[in-house]
């Protein structure tokens, strides 16, 4: 080309783009002077904290430089500031190893998520009916002092209310500290993934009210009564690492896997033996193997209990012998004899419970039951078997097993209604209870709701204020792996990125409310910051004997941030502390179910999804598109039920189905389910959001809505597997995304689209 | 054979030269119709190829079958007409040009739906061999590329093989015509003066193009089936796809030309030279290619049932007891069952019968085509991956107006050319009928 | 020595938890479809569990199996394509060159294992789920078919990487996503030319299995079958 042309072309270029330009406006956003430094496209790695569910898994956050669309100081404009990329498992972090579920590594899309709220709102019509306005946060906190303030001058401080979902470390320490120098009471938490039952049962067994981790990678024998420990239950990650070297990590030995359910779970797909019990009698069958093993004197190595004695001859008595149990748990004795022999020959072996099982009216007998029967396996605090994480004991306990239960007590005994002021944090109520309680009614009559939800649900949009908290990449973080662990492990993260909206990170803001109101509440909270209120609590830690650091609080604190936490890097399995001394081999309570059998021959049994757990996941577009481990559903709820059942009724898979309780009914398509007993029907948790983004709402059904109002005995929360429910057809298709093709490879070409 | 010279030049030229004006709505209304096919498709090029019902995993779906099908209709005519210009039938006079007409056109149509499926067809230009800075070419060893040399050579060759012929026709017109269409007449008729050498030359370079033009036909419907029967999917990677496809092609096309006569003969009043002899051995042939569709079908069927294989045994049974069963026994019903006693007792081997049993087979084969592809992709090794194929309205359309085209393209030429060979027919009388 | 990178899958470990899935659907960029497409099973995960039932209730199993691209060394999906968009690579790997493509489809109907997914649209990320995206994977545009590519990204990097520090690569490095999160390590990647790799030994397993074997495709994925509980010892 030679030098003219050249020219020519140039300016010919330079014309169009100038034209191209005039047509189309240049972007007018400002850009912003980065906050941060980094090398262009390279990626760095910073630990975080998974908060999706209350397993604690640490995490690495893949940090890379990008373009995003901020807003600072009220102006929207560009900013290159790091952006997280990918979330990984913390591969030092001793729950998870470096692994991390499919939620967890979905947690991205929360930050990202194109519905979070950006910016402090405030209700500006009738509650309820979704319209905010948008307002700056020196007004919406003023509010908020103004109206503690008021509260507190007319010594009505204790009709603050404060829900809060799973939450541990010092983000609950701070919110109680703050209630406490408010003179409020404590905090209650409503975390529908809680298992209230089980602290329960190991309060009364062990005198724990934590949950318990489990040694799968010695164990050679594992049962499990209707715990999902593989999917979604305790610290599935974690329990997904043991059972793989449960399988195979042990050249030559192969461990057995049991699990007793109605309907097959993920986990329950990986068993060697599946063993369909009847709803309710879970508890029953774990006495059954108690008894054969004792009366055949089988044990090896019982875990030592002071009344052994008496619980030995309680569990030989005849009422627990596999021939008087078949009829009821529907398992043959021969069977329960087999099984009992084998658990016992295979030792150390393992029984769990969870899910379903303690979602019935008798759910603490079945929980106590399976405490029993790991005593009598001996595998309580050994090798291979269950025990408690250390760490829950070390900081102040996250424990008060009650806490789930008094939010229902709270809702039933009319607690709400009394309240004045009601703070709300990450925590869906109305969405995760049953219709019958009218919590969203209730909460409508509380004068005053300030919710700090990134996302708009269906309890958040009851609330005057919105104080929208940072997505957990955004924020200081610290937390206490309950379970998963043989360590003490704290784990400890620094925001991985800056925050994306007008968001303000929920601790601070009470920390500011609390400076606010002055006076003995400031005094309480002498922190500016949660970032100091974390330094000045590990600084205690520090000095702490466990910790030995030799060379100073600063080092000490940054290796902790660059590491994702301190954990002392010992195996702890050890006996709790304080077996109960009473302990009593439990009375059989049979299970309640709500409605009649003629009227409604079927057990209902909503199950925590894969995808969403409780729901409060479904608004992530990669959660709604994972097809669900069996029934391979995308985008939508289902039913399950037996093809056998199908036939009977005449549905056929993706008919729309209603499905009717004493308590209310549901439309949703059918999926027809080889592995589910014929007078069960099974529906997945999370779905039917009337609220929840672009993504969740008015997606599919929610179980609930059917649930009946029925408590788990001496416990008091929600038994919801205790439903009865009649199907019929409403003579409709309906929407059903399905990944599946086929439901049988080999013997059978079912087709199923 | 009354008719003289004149009468045949008359008859043939008025068409041509006094178009009815009954063929003008007729004319507008399939213009509409391919107007909205190529709406349609404009639609698609600009929202996506998603537009389609084509999904995992059955990627390829109408057009596909559109493209075998049209494919399938072009061997009505060169190849027909060439067999029967070697063999020198009598009877073949009147009907070689509507056939190799056939030809021409559907495999412009069918050409085309390689394009319509792509999923960036204005990239297509990178399937042809053109060299290139980044010293790219295209993959030789991939079936489509075969098809794309094949496709491309039958069609040259077919055109050339429509054009020879004509060159004396176009000759009679340039002299009947004056202003823009004695230019075009002119060009086409490439300086004839009707000289005793032109005329050996036209003979001699049709008995070339005949005896090639038979290989390229055969090999490209063999090319086709070779897209299908290269891959390893269950009931396409099999030997008999190459002559199972060229019987079902001249099967489909012979179908297509007497659907196309009848049409003609009533339309343009040439009774008189599309008589029913031609139907009667042209429905004889449709009758020897049914009887072979059918043993290849019987063939294919019945070594897939036998063989057990599992992959194959599901489609199988998908196509013969599964959702498409219909389509199949359909299928069985016009490609054979009906065809067979309209074609075979000599009673109802009329023009009508001959008629219903070529609409009968255009529409078996339609299907045939169809179910070679869906229920294969449909069912494909995994059963978790197994899925369905719903057409959308794009592909309807689509699919409607290329038939609409293809009609088009064939009322515009026959006003535009003889339809029927006016120097073959005057060449006829000269010698006795055989 | 040039690698053979290659993948073991232990069936025996695989619970179908799904967290390959996601690993890399965050790491290649991967959309979400919506329902629409999903229900037309048009859903562009690279890796999928199938899951299949045996037997019928009361005595019902589940099999899972996580499917990727096999990476075969005799693909079929390779000599298809017209323009060469999919070949294979100096390292065995079935290339998919996004800029090359121009939509015909065939290989995905001659991939027997269906791990192929088309762009039947651009794909959308509701800004600003934008900003997730992996700036080392190019993002896929309409009319492109695209497939697993054992995170070319990563191999390539470590490649780099340990060029730069001039060593070889180690045991455990590159890993693609997949593999990095499967919680009870079922997926095990590596250099099947060594053959000291944990790769190559999980390969010569007497539980190993190619899936469609009989096909001839040669995959480099191994499946470790699933074993039965018959004794303490098995």
């Amino acid at each position: 080309m030679e030098r003219r042309d050249f020219l020519k072309f140039g300016v010919l270029t330079g014309a169009t783009a100038t034209l191209t330009a005039c047509e189309k406006p240049v972007q007018q956003l400002v850009r912003f002077v980065p906050e941060e430094d980094f090398v262009p496209g390279v990626a760095t790695w910073k630990p975080s904290l998974c908060t999706l569910c209350p397993a604690g898994c640490g995490v690495t956050v893949r940090i890379m430089d990008g373009e995003a669309e901020v807003v600072r100081n009220g102006q929207r404009g560009i900013l290159k500031m790091g952006l997280a990329k990918k979330l990984e498992g913390n591969a030092r972090h001793p729950v998870n190893r470096g692994k991390l579920c499919a939620r967890g590594q979905a947690g991205l899309q929360v930050t990202y998520h194109p519905d979070r709220v950006s910016g402090p709102l405030k209700r500006s019509s009738s509650r309820g009916s979704g319209d905010f306005q948008e307002i700056g946060w020196p007004e919406a906190l003023s509010e908020v002092v103004t109206k503690l303030a008021e509260l507190r001058s007319q010594q009505q401080a204790d009709s603050i209310r404060f829900v809060t979902g799973e939450m541990r470390g010092h983000r609950r320490e701070l919110i109680n500290q703050f209630l406490a120098s408010l003179g409020a009471p404590a905090a209650v938490q409503f975390a529908p993934l809680d298992e209230p039952v089980l602290r329960r049962a190991n309060v009364l067994a062990f005198g724990r009210a934590a949950m318990p981790s489990f040694d799968l990678e010695r164990a050679n024998y594992v049962i499990s009564f209707g715990a999902d420990f593989l999917g979604t239950w305790n610290s599935p990650v974690a329990q997904s690492i043991g059972y793989g070297e449960m399988r195979r990590g042990r050249p030559g030995n192969r461990g057995k896997f049991v699990q007793v359910e109605q309907r097959m779970s993920q986990t329950g797909a990986n068993a060697d033996e599946w063993v369909p019990s009847s709803p309710g009698s879970e508890g029953l069958l774990a006495l059954g193997l108690a008894h054969v093993i004792v009366k055949e004197g089988l044990r090896s190595n019982p875990t030592e209990i002071n009344s052994s004695r008496e619980v030995e001859e309680k569990l030989k008595d005849e009422t627990y012998s596999p021939t008087q149990i078949a009829t009821r748990t529907g398992i043959s004795a021969n069977r329960i004899e087999r099984l009992a022999r084998e658990m016992a020959a295979h030792p150390p072996s393992i029984a769990v419970i969870g899910g379903t099982p303690l979602a019935q009216t008798n759910g603490l007998f079945n929980a106590l039951a399976v405490n029993l029967l790991n005593m009598v396996l001996g595998s309580i605090g050994s090798p291979g078997g269950m025990f408690f994480a250390p760490g829950a004991s070390t900081v102040k306990e996250a424990s008060s097993a009650n806490q789930s239960v008094d939010f229902v007590a709270q809702v039933l005994s009319g607690g709400l209604e009394n309240a004045e002021v009601l703070f709300l944090d990450n925590t869906n109520p109305v969405f995760a209870m049953p219709p019958s309680w009218q919590v969203s009614q209730k909460m409508k009559r509380t004068p005053f709701i300030v919710s700090f939800g990134r996302f708009m649900d269906e309890t958040s949009v009851l609330a005057d204020l919105i104080l929208p908290d940072h997505s957990p990449l955004e924020s200081w973080l610290d937390d206490v792996p309950e379970s998963g662990t043989s360590e003490a492990v704290f784990t400890l993260a620094a925001p991985a990125m800056r925050p994306l909206h007008n968001t303000r990170a929920m601790p601070d803001v009470l920390l500011e409310i609390a400076h606010s109101l002055g006076g003995s509440v400031s005094e309480a909270l002498p922190w500016k910051t949660f970032e100091e209120m974390l330094q000045a609590s590990y600084r205690e830690l520090a000095r702490a004997e466990r910790c030995h650091p030799t060379d100073g609080f600063e080092k000490f604190w940054g290796r902790m941030l660059e590491q994702g936490g301190w954990w002392d890097g010992q195996c702890q399995i050890h006996s709790p502390e304080s077996p109960a001394l009473e302990f009593q081999a439990p009375e059989f309570v049979p299970p309640r179910f709500d409605g009649s059998e003629q009227e409604f021959p079927f057990y209902f049994q909503p199950y925590v999804a894969e995808a969403f757990l409780d729901g409060s996941l479904a608004h992530l577009p990669w959660m709604q598109e994972l097809p669900d481990a069996l029934s391979t559903v995308m985008w939508g709820s289902w039913l399950e039920l037996n093809p056998k059942t199908a036939e009977k009724l005449q549905i056929q898979q993706g008919d729309l189905i209603q499905v009717r309780s004493r308590h209310g009914s549901l439309e949703t398509p059918a999926v027809l389910n080889p592995a589910i007993a014929f007078d069960v029907v099974a529906m997945p948790m999370g779905q039917g959001h009337a609220q929840f983004g672009r993504y969740a709402a008015q997606r599919g059904a929610n179980p609930m809505s059917v649930v009946a109002p029925l408590q788990v005995e001496q416990v008091g929360s929600l038994a919801w597997a205790a439903t009865r429910v009649s199907l019929s057809r409403t003579g409709r298709k309906g929407r059903l995304s399905l990944a599946s093709g086929a439901l049988y490879e080999q013997e059978k070409e079912l087709e199923l689209r | 054979m009354a008719q003289t010279a004149e009468q045949i030049q008359r008859d043939l030229l008025r068409p041509v030269l006094d178009p009815s004006r009954r063929a003008k709505p007729v004319i507008a209304g399939l213009a509409l119709l391919v107007l909205a096919g190529f709406s349609a498709w404009m639609y698609q090029m600009y929202t996506g190829i998603g537009v389609a019902g084509i999904r995992r995993p059955v990627f390829w779906g109408f057009y596909i079958t559109n493209f075998v099908f049209w494919i399938g209709i072009s061997h009505a005519g060169t190849l027909i007409s060439a067999i029967l210009r070697l063999s020198n039938a009598t009877w073949r006079r009147p009907i070689t040009r509507c056939a190799e007409v056939i030809t021409v056109f559907a495999l412009l149509i069918g050409a085309m739906f390689p394009l319509i499926h792509l999923g960036r067809p204005w990239l297509a230009f990178w399937l042809a061999p053109y060299p290139n800075q980044r010293g790219l070419w295209p993959n030789y060893r991939s079936p489509l590329l075969w098809d794309f040399f094949a496709i491309n050579t039958y069609l040259i060759g077919s055109l050339i093989f429509l054009l020879l012929p004509l060159i004396p026709d176009c000759a009679l017109l340039r002299d009947n015509v004056t202003g823009w269409r004695n230019k075009l007449y002119s060009l086409l008729s490439l300086g004839w003066r009707g000289t005793q050498k032109q005329w050996h030359r036209l003979e001699a370079a049709m008995h070339i193009m005949a005896i090639l033009i038979i290989p390229v036909a055969v090999s490209v419907h063999t090319i086709v089936s070779w897209d299908f029967a290269m891959t390893p999917v269950p009931m396409w990677h099999s030997t008999i796809f190459a002559p199972y496809f060229v019987a079902g092609a001249i099967f489909s096309g012979i179908a297509a030309l007497i659907i196309a006569m009848v049409f003609l003969r009533s339309s343009l009043h040439l009774e008189e030279y599309l008589r029913p002899e031609c139907f009667d051995n042209l429905g004889k042939l449709l009758l020897v290619m049914s009887l072979l569709w059918f043993y290849f079908l019987f063939a294919e069927r019945l070594t897939t049932w036998y063989g057990n294989a599992r992959p194959e045994i599901a489609v199988f049974w998908l196509t013969q007891r599964g959702p498409y069963r219909h389509l199949f026994w359909v299928m069985v019903g016009c490609n054979f069952v009906l065809p067979f006693p309209l074609l075979a007792i000599k009673k109802l081997r009329t023009i009508a019968g001959t008629f219903l049993a070529s609409v009968a087979v255009v529409i078996g084969m339609w299907i045939e085509r169809y179910l070679i592809i869906v229920p294969s992709l449909s069912h494909k090794f995994l059963p978790y991956a197994w899925g369905t194929y719903r057409p959308t309205w794009v592909e309807i359309t689509i699919t409607a107006a290329t038939f609409c085209g293809m009609a088009l393209l064939y009322l515009l030429f026959s006003e535009v050319v003889p339809v029927v060979s006016i120097w073959e027919l005057k060449a006829g009388l000269r010698e006795p009928v055989r | 020595m040039s690698h053979c990178w290659g993948m073991a899958v232990d069936l025996d470990r695989c619970t179908g938890c799904g967290a390959c899935v996601i690993a890399c659907q965050a790491e290649n960029n991967v959309p979400t479809v919506g329902e629409e497409a999903a229900q037309k099973s048009r859903t562009m995960h690279w890796i999928r569990i199938e899951r299949y039932y045996e037997g019928e209730f009361p005595n019902p199993r589940v099999r899972f199996r996580p499917v990727l691209c096999q990476q075969c060394d005799n693909a079929p999906c390779e000599p298809v394509c017209p323009t060469y968009a999919s070949y294979h690579t100096s390292e065995g790997l079935n290339g998919q060159v996004y800029n090359r493509c121009i939509g015909t489809r065939y290989c995905a109907n001659a991939c027997p294992y269906t791990v192929r997914t088309f762009n039947f649209f651009n794909p959308v990320w509701d800004k600003p789920l934008h900003l997730q995206l992996n700036p080392e994977v190019s993002v896929r545009q309409i009319g492109v078919m695209e497939k697993c590519t054992f995170c070319i990204q990563r191999i390539k990097a470590s490649e780099i990487q340990a060029k730069a520090e001039n060593r070889a690569l180690r045991e455990g490095e590159p890993v693609p996503a997949c593999v990095q999160s499967c919680p009870p390590k079922a997926l095990v990647f590596g250099d099947l030319n060594d053959p000291d790799s944990e790769v190559s030994r999980l390969a010569r397993s007497p539980r190993g299995a190619k899936l469609l074997s009989e096909l001839g495709t040669q995959p480099k994925i191994t499946y470790l079958q699933r074993d039965s509980w018959d004794g303490p010892n098995s």
